[in-house]
């Protein structure tokens, strides 16, 4: 159960620079899975999407452990494995399994996502932001067309699972939102 | 570099692309619809990525949702199998200006065979075959027009296809009638009311050629196919060769394939049909098919060559790696398309749950398929389910091992076409290689005897 953080760094910053959409590290104990272009499946849902080297975010040592023993980390990244849903306070949301009084945000089309309207602006939304049902959270572009992509109820930003560059494929989940009751 | 293909398809042509691209060493990524994430092609693409809503035109006919997905997903190159986006020219452009090969012929090919009055032109350019027939404006030469064909004739909309847009006109009273309203629905159906005028041919064979052409100059023809065995413009059973061709009209039509590619400095897979009056012994144009045909497969197995790596390979620049004299035809295969269509009740539509799916593993056999037991046979789709091909030395024993093999296909949860097709081989005027391309609609419109 022990978890060497540098050896974890120094894999995920090599993951980092090549091509690959799954990767599974077992080592001992040690399972370590690492997943991009997608998100976390259901089964691998229970602790949350998972911050990786070279964030503020803890890494997955940090996180309870899995009930089975082996550490099965399965980050909702893409196309870098690189932090993605993080609210120091409340634990974090996972699309897999979303807690009561959420909803989630998914993309209407497949295209490119931006959290920004323009680079270098700040982002429409993030975690811990109240928004209106009305309003716009990122932008899908498809072949130069910006679709607005809107939160659709009122509430509280819980999580952003992809990150601006990424593809987005059509209903994959972008934010979740805590609903205002 | 490394190839990556786009594979803008699903079904069973899907898997096929897929499995010519894993031999060439190239990646794939396949766009699929929701409806079709748990299929065959999805766990055997190297990637996956979810175009949009089952509907056609929410995933699979979306052109900028499936470019987006390949320059995203950094392919090289995409293919669109047939149908969906195959014939589009303003596909192949998007994909042109994107940097994507698009594995099909030019644009401007495309555009030219798409507009069937403008293909029948081209073929008469070249001296290739075609039958009486043109286009008029005013209504007096429309009927000048049909006397000189001589009646019953077929009045066809130039961007129509799969037998959509026709009309069939006995005499000449029904004769302006007919043109206004066929013009009006070819305008309603394919934005464009041109119509045009053709001798209709009662009793004709469909006739098709194989072609392939590179970027280098090179064309070869890989042989003929007969598919007379049609319901309303779809094939059901197809062959290689047509046994009934004598030798000069064979090379005549040869020819005429080759003169039409020619023309069109084709590049890619093409199918170049042709109606074959017997009794008349006289072959004429009908169309050209730009893309991978369905029953591709007779003419792999009488050839030896694997069409889908060669288009693969040609449209990505390399030489054909044949020429004409390399082209051997040996013995002779016959295809089944077995579809998810209920025979007993005009072959509607039966989706639903695959719960056997045994096909028969015998020699010469060939299933070209994505279905597996347990298999949800979405209802947003054609329903092929499976191609069945039996190749053996001669004619006969093809059919007899195709019969051999559908007799043992086991399938159950949906209703199949298997009663129909095996009904169809056992019939005496489909051994008698008599079929023209009415015949099937009429045994399935003839009162059963009670």
């Amino acid at each position: 159960m022990d978890v060497d953080l540098e050896e974890l760094a120094a894999i995920i910053e090599q993951l980092d620079k090549t091509e690959f959409t799954d990767f599974l590290y077992e080592k001992g104990s040690l399972r370590l899975h690492v997943r991009r272009g997608g998100y976390i499946p259901d089964n691998a849902a229970q602790h949350t999407a998972v911050a990786a080297a070279g964030t503020s975010a803890p890494p997955p040592a940090a996180l309870p452990a899995a009930p089975a023993g082996p550490i099965s980390a399965a980050p909702a990244v893409a196309p870098a494995p690189t932090a993605v849903a993080q609210n120091g306070h409340s634990p974090a949301v996972s699309p897999g399994s979303l807690p009561d009084g959420h909803l989630l945000v998914t993309a209407p089309m497949l295209g490119t996502y931006y959290g920004a309207p323009k680079p270098g602006e700040p982002a429409f939304v993030k975690v811990g932001d109240s928004v209106a049902a009305d309003a716009v959270l990122c932008i899908v572009e498809v072949m130069k067309l910006m679709n607005s992509v809107t939160a659709g109820a009122a509430g509280e930003v819980t999580a952003v699972f992809v990150k601006d560059g990424d593809l987005v494929e059509f209903e994959q989940p972008l934010f979740a939102i805590r609903t205002a009751s | 570099m490394k190839h990556r293909i786009f594979v803008a398809n699903r079904g069973e042509i899907a898997v096929r692309i897929i499995e010519a691209c894993d031999r060439l060493g190239y990646d794939t990524v396949l766009g699929v619809s929701t409806a079709d994430k748990d299929t065959l092609a999805a766990r055997r693409a190297g990637r996956v990525v979810t175009l949009g809503a089952p509907r056609p035109a929410d995933s699979y006919l979306n052109m900028n949702a499936v470019v987006q997905a390949a320059i995203s997903t950094g392919c090289t190159a995409v293919h669109p199998g047939y149908g969906f986006l195959s014939e589009r020219p303003a596909f192949a452009e998007l994909c042109a200006e994107h940097g994507l090969t698009f594995v099909g012929p030019s644009p401007d090919a495309l555009r030219a065979l798409g507009d069937k009055l403008t293909a029948r032109r081209l073929a008469e350019s070249v001296d290739v075959p075609v039958s009486a027939g043109g286009t008029a404006t005013s209504a007096g030469e429309v009927q000048q027009l049909a006397e000189g064909i001589g009646y019953p004739v077929l009045i066809k909309a130039a961007h129509g296809g799969g037998g959509r847009g026709m009309k069939l006109v006995e005499n000449s009273a029904e004769l302006a009638e007919a043109w206004q309203l066929a013009s009006a629905e070819a305008e309603a159906s394919f934005g464009d009311g041109t119509v045009f005028l053709e001798r209709f041919v009662q009793d004709a064979k469909h006739v098709e050629v194989q072609i392939i052409g590179d970027r280098h100059g090179h064309r070869v023809h890989l042989g003929e196919r007969e598919c007379s065995v049609q319901y309303r413009y779809q094939k059901v059973v197809e062959e290689a060769p047509c046994t009934v061709l004598p030798e000069a009209t064979r090379t005549l039509l040869y020819e005429s394939a080759l003169r039409i590619a020619e023309a069109l400095d084709y590049v890619g897979l093409g199918t170049v049909e042709f109606l074959y009056d017997v009794s008349r012994d006289s072959l004429a144009f009908l169309e050209v098919n730009p893309r991978l045909q369905v029953e591709h497969p007779v003419t792999e197995a009488v050839t030896g060559v694997d069409l889908v790596r060669e288009q693969l390979l040609v449209t990505l620049g390399e030489p054909l790696s044949f020429t004409q004299a390399d082209i051997r035809l040996r013995g002779h295969a016959v295809e089944c398309r077995i579809t998810a269509q209920d025979p007993d009740h005009d072959l509607r539509p039966s989706p639903g749950t695959v719960t056997r799916w045994r096909p028969s593993a015998a020699g010469g056999l060939r299933l070209d398929s994505h279905i597996y037991e347990g298999y949800r046979f979405p209802p947003f789709y054609d329903a092929l389910m499976a191609k069945q091909i039996a190749w053996a030395p001669d004619r006969a024993a093809a059919i007899e091992r195709m019969e051999q093999a559908l007799a043992a296909f086991e399938i159950e949860g949906v209703t199949t076409s298997l009663p129909l097709l095996q009904r169809i081989l056992a019939h005496p005027v489909y051994r008698d290689n008599t079929v023209t391309t009415h015949w099937l609609n009429g045994l399935l419109t003839e009162k059963v005897p009670s």
